[in-house]
């Protein structure tokens, strides 16, 4: 018997942390003497009320106690529900956004994809801009302790790799919302502090500052500009650079013991890969600006990496409008869509490691081919990775594909040409952000894209985010049956 | 140490029967009065000398059984030796073309892709129209005979499942069944090929294209005599009679040794035929409505047209009646990624093949049963029989291989100066030996006469690497295959 009471506890629970977030942006409506706060106010009501409303009818006596079913429902469930409150200061606000649009950025602000609908960011209320990069900050740590604490445990695309626990079959789920989450949770706001402080010391307002400082660690890409970061100078976009960075590693890493004398962080194989991957293709285009496109030597590099590691981290800033580099310079930014950071990030798309299970993989079967009866052992991170665990990888990878080409074909049949709807299904899914072509491409938005467009990309956010199967198991019929 | 013999001996083989086929397009060529013919007698003489040379100096005597090693090396050099054969009578015949172009629309041919650098494909001699499509029909027989004999011993992509016995080792018993299977499939080739080139006899076309159409159908080639492909004829009969014709081509062959032998069951009971016409009526559904709503086109012309481009780019033809390359929008979506999926295993279509896209879904179906029941034991099954975990690995990583040669390669088009849909929708037909893009550039009206060069040998080596199911050629390149 499915029990959502535990799913209506917990979910109450996360929208009165919505609701206090609302805080930080009326501050900055005050300071900034406009006169958002109203939209705010009534938000913050509405989420305390369904809030307490969602605890109140929950309580029973005992510990709530998840099991799979109510764990999936769960992660879903919170999703959806902080989105859609999270767009009420949109559409209540003094923007009048449609509810489409409304829904639209804030399922692109949790999700921390970064596609807006707004144009002329940089004259925008205070408030909103705040409300859009907190919206970020808060799905990137949401997907963090996420990722670290139940996707491990319900077995989503190769994820109990990950699991801290050493039974394999366990069946209930105690996420432990312990030790290790209470780590990255501080390593986060810390991270965030330390961005901001960079920030303000490169030249940036303290608006600016704290909101590009949310955007870039969480991934997420919302700026205060239509530029994004082409509006600000060298020191900002490095600093944001190495935000975006940090962003994309494992948080779980950096809150990893000492061991052997060595940090965690170094002897990681998916980190090595993360980086590996990001200045192999960052050198790349460098090469190809400075040698095809005649770009100066510093410029080439100064562009490339930051609009690789952008890019790669799904965080969806940029400084140019790397849409008019040319066929190869467009070809490498739509594949490094699927790519993506590392697990236990903020950041999207199919991430390093089950890449790297996979080369494996391959050079595993290709050698198989030869010798019918080897026996091969495929490794990740000096552990052997178990068939359930390969399956589970393959079929993450199988379903992504799936759901990318679903996406872009119903994206075309609102009307949308082939390369915006291709790379718009691509940077939903991978919450990237920007597109490629004259419509969503860098240095455009998502405004002027047909409404239904809108809805189908919200849900490929949505889908793309939540590792696609955690969602697709609810369409399940076996999920429903007892 | 690798014993090269029988690999050169097919190699050989393989010459000899390419310089056999030289032979026809000569004798119309000389019938005709063109002076090609001499270019493609010297031709012949030339490849039937290299391939006797080769095929008696490595004969072995013994009836031994290839080695796993040695099937490898034969497949990949005998579709090689074969396409640079090929290559030969188009770089001397009166086309001047360049070395890249010959050896462009020879593989382009061998594969059955049916990309093609040449223009004014109605002025052109008889022989060398005769050729391209004589080259279409012999590697479609090809690829026949190695889906069924080379493909399945050698586990490539899961095709293991297509092993005509249990047992794994290459015994003769099984070998012998295989080369019965596979001598009935070629028969009914050329039946088909025969009853094909009557129909469209009918349908109005003359003899001589008749014929060249239905080579290039059959084999899911899509090499054509007019530079419009099959809508220079504006005969409906004639584009169902093609239409028909690929669907054909791209089924499984094994159905029609059932048909022979009236066991109609087994064709009904054909899950991957069933995936395959669901497949084709929903995606000509979507293009005919899409023609019949945005393009204006009348109800039954749009029906037509929507379902031979979807046939035609499902089973990896490439003929078009109106140029899909210049379309936009929901077509190109759904034209891009059919091109991935290709015809069924078994047959002579490219692409990933409807099999594995089943076999993709039924460890989807069991993999989501696991998350909700991690004790539960559930088999996925294909064709009511279950899917052995080596075979579901070795799909998946086809797919996943698939996936990332797509990407490579389109980044490598891009570097060479292609545009965004240019690079990505030629990677994908290249791979998927459809032939023509879903642009206009490199749209099935158009050819690719103006690629550079650099992107001839790109698409060219991508069009074997496809043929040869990817795996085949890869392993010839890692180094423990040289390691004894």
């Amino acid at each position: 018997m499915l029990d959502i009471r535990p799913v209506f506890f917990i979910n109450g629970f996360l929208l009165l942390i919505l609701a206090a977030a609302m805080a930080m942006p009326v501050f900055a409506d005050l300071a900034a003497g406009q006169n958002e706060w109203p939209a705010f106010a009534a938000a913050a009501f509405c989420s305390v009320f369904i809030g307490l409303a969602l605890i109140f009818s929950s309580r029973g006596k005992g510990e709530p106690v998840l099991h799979t079913r109510e764990a999936f429902l769960l992660t879903v469930t919170s999703w959806v529900l902080i989105s859609l409150l999270g767009a009420l200061p949109f559409a209540l606000g003094s923007l009048k956004m449609s509810i489409a649009d409304a829904v639209f950025e804030s399922v692109s602000g949790v999700t921390t994809t970064g596609s807006t609908v707004l144009h002329g960011l940089d004259h925008a209320p205070w408030a909103i801009l705040m409300w859009r990069s907190m919206l970020n900050w808060l799905g990137g740590v949401g997907i963090i302790v996420t990722s670290v604490t139940l996707l491990p445990v319900l077995r989503i695309g190769g994820m109990q790799l990950f699991r801290m626990e050493s039974s394999d079959k366990a069946d209930h789920v105690k996420p432990r919302f312990s030790q290790v989450a209470w780590g990255v949770l501080g390593v986060y706001s810390l991270l965030t502090f330390l961005l901001v402080g960079c920030l303000l010391a490169a030249g940036m307002t303290p608006l600016q500052a704290i909101c590009h400082a949310m955007s870039s660690l969480s991934t997420g890409g919302f700026s205060t500009s239509d530029q994004s970061l082409g509006a600000f100078g060298d020191g900002a976009r490095w600093i944001c650079v190495i935000g975006m960075i940090l962003g994309g590693g494992s948080f779980t890493l950096y809150v990893a013991p000492w061991k052997r004398g060595q940090w965690g962080l170094f002897r990681d194989s998916q980190m090595r890969w993360y980086l590996l991957t990001m200045i192999s293709f960052a050198l790349l285009l460098t090469f190809w600006n400075w040698a095809v496109r005649d770009m100066g030597a510093y410029e080439a590099l100064r562009s490339s990496f930051f609009n690789v590691v952008a890019v790669l981290t799904t965080t969806g800033f940029h400084t140019n409008d790397y849409d008019t580099w040319g066929g190869f310079a467009e070809i490498a930014f739509f594949m490094m869509a699927f790519v993506g950071g590392c697990t236990g990030s903020a950041a999207g798309g199919i991430k390093i490691f089950r890449y790297e299970v996979l080369f494996a993989m391959v050079r595993v079967h290709a050698r198989r081919l030869l010798h019918p009866h080897g026996i091969f052992v495929i490794r990740f991170n000096d552990m052997a990775v178990s068939n359930l665990v390969l399956r589970s990888v393959l079929t993450f990878v199988m379903f992504y594909f799936f759901a990318f080409a679903g996406v872009s074909v119903l994206l075309s049949m609102t009307g949308l040409d082939d390369v915006t709807s291709l790379s718009a299904a691509a940077a939903a899914l991978g919450n990237l952000g920007p597109g490629l072509g004259k419509v969503i491409g860098p240095g455009h938005d998502y405004g002027s894209i047909p409404q239904a467009a809108k809805w189908i990309l919200a849900g490929g956010m949505m889908l793309g985010r939540l590792e696609v199967a955690t969602v697709l198991i609810l369409a399940f019929p076996g999920f429903w049956r007892e | 140490m690798l014993d090269f013999r029988p690999v050169l001996l097919v190699t050989g083989l393989a010459l000899t029967v390419m310089a056999l086929a030289m032979g026809i397009p000569a004798a119309v060529d000389a019938v005709h009065g063109d002076p090609d013919w001499l270019i493609f007698l010297a031709s012949s003489g030339v490849t039937l000398f290299l391939g006797l040379l080769l095929a008696a100096a490595n004969r072995t005597g013994s009836r031994k059984q290839f080695t796993i090693r040695q099937m490898f090396l034969l497949t990949v050099c005998g579709w090689t030796a074969a396409s640079i054969a090929g290559a030969i009578p188009f770089a001397f015949s009166g086309l001047h073309l360049s070395s890249t172009d010959a050896w462009f629309e020879a593989v382009s041919g061998v594969t059955a892709s049916g990309s093609t650098v040449l223009r004014g494909l109605g002025h052109l001699p008889p022989g060398i129209l005769l050729w391209r499509a004589l080259l279409q029909w012999l590697g479609g027989g090809a690829f026949l005979l190695m889906s069924v004999l080379v493909l399945p011993e050698l586990s490539i992509g899961g095709m293991q499942m297509f092993r005509l016995e249990s047992n794994t080792a290459l015994g003769d018993r099984v070998m012998g069944r295989s080369f019965q299977v596979a001598g009935r499939m070629l028969v009914v080739y050329g039946v088909l090929t025969v009853v094909l080139t009557l129909l469209l006899w009918a349908a109005g076309m003359s003899r001589f294209p008749a014929l060249l159409h239905a080579m290039s159908t059959i084999s899911c080639g899509g090499f054509s005599t007019e530079d419009g492909s099959i809508g220079a004829w504006h005969k409906p009969a004639i584009d169902w009679v093609i239409l028909a014709g690929m669907l054909i081509s791209g089924a499984p062959f094994v159905i029609y040794l059932h048909m022979m032998q009236q066991r109609w069951g087994q064709v009904l009971r054909n899950t991957q035929l069933r995936w395959y016409l669901a497949l084709f009526l929903l995606s000509a559904l979507a293009i005919g409505l899409w023609l019949l709503l945005t393009h204006g086109v009348k109800p039954l012309p749009s029906i037509r047209h929507g379902a031979f481009t979807a046939a035609s780019v499902l089973t990896g033809t490439g003929y078009a009646t109106l140029d899909w390359g210049s379309w936009s929008g929901l077509p190109v979506a759904v034209l891009f990624f059919l091109s991935f999926v290709g015809g069924c295993a078994g047959s002579t279509a490219g692409g990933l093949k409807i099999f594995r896209l089943q076999i993709l879904f039924t460890s989807a179906r069991v993999q989501l049963t696991r998350l909700l029941r991690p004790h539960s034991v559930v088999l996925p099954t294909y064709e009511r029989k279950p899917v052995p975990d080596q075979v579901r690995e070795s799909v998946l990583g086809f797919l996943f291989v698939y996936c990332l040669s797509f990407a490579a390669l389109s980044m490598l088009l891009g570097m060479v100066g292609l545009d965004f849909m240019s690079a990505i929708t030629g990677a994908a037909s290249a791979l998927g030996n459809l032939g023509p893009g879903l642009t206009q550039a490199i749209g099935p009206m158009h050819g690719f006469t103006h690629m550079p060069d650099s992107a001839k040998w790109l698409l060219s080596v991508a069009m074997l690497y496809g043929r040869l199911e990817m795996f085949l050629l890869l392993v010839v390149f890692i180094p423990d295959f040289w390691k004894t």
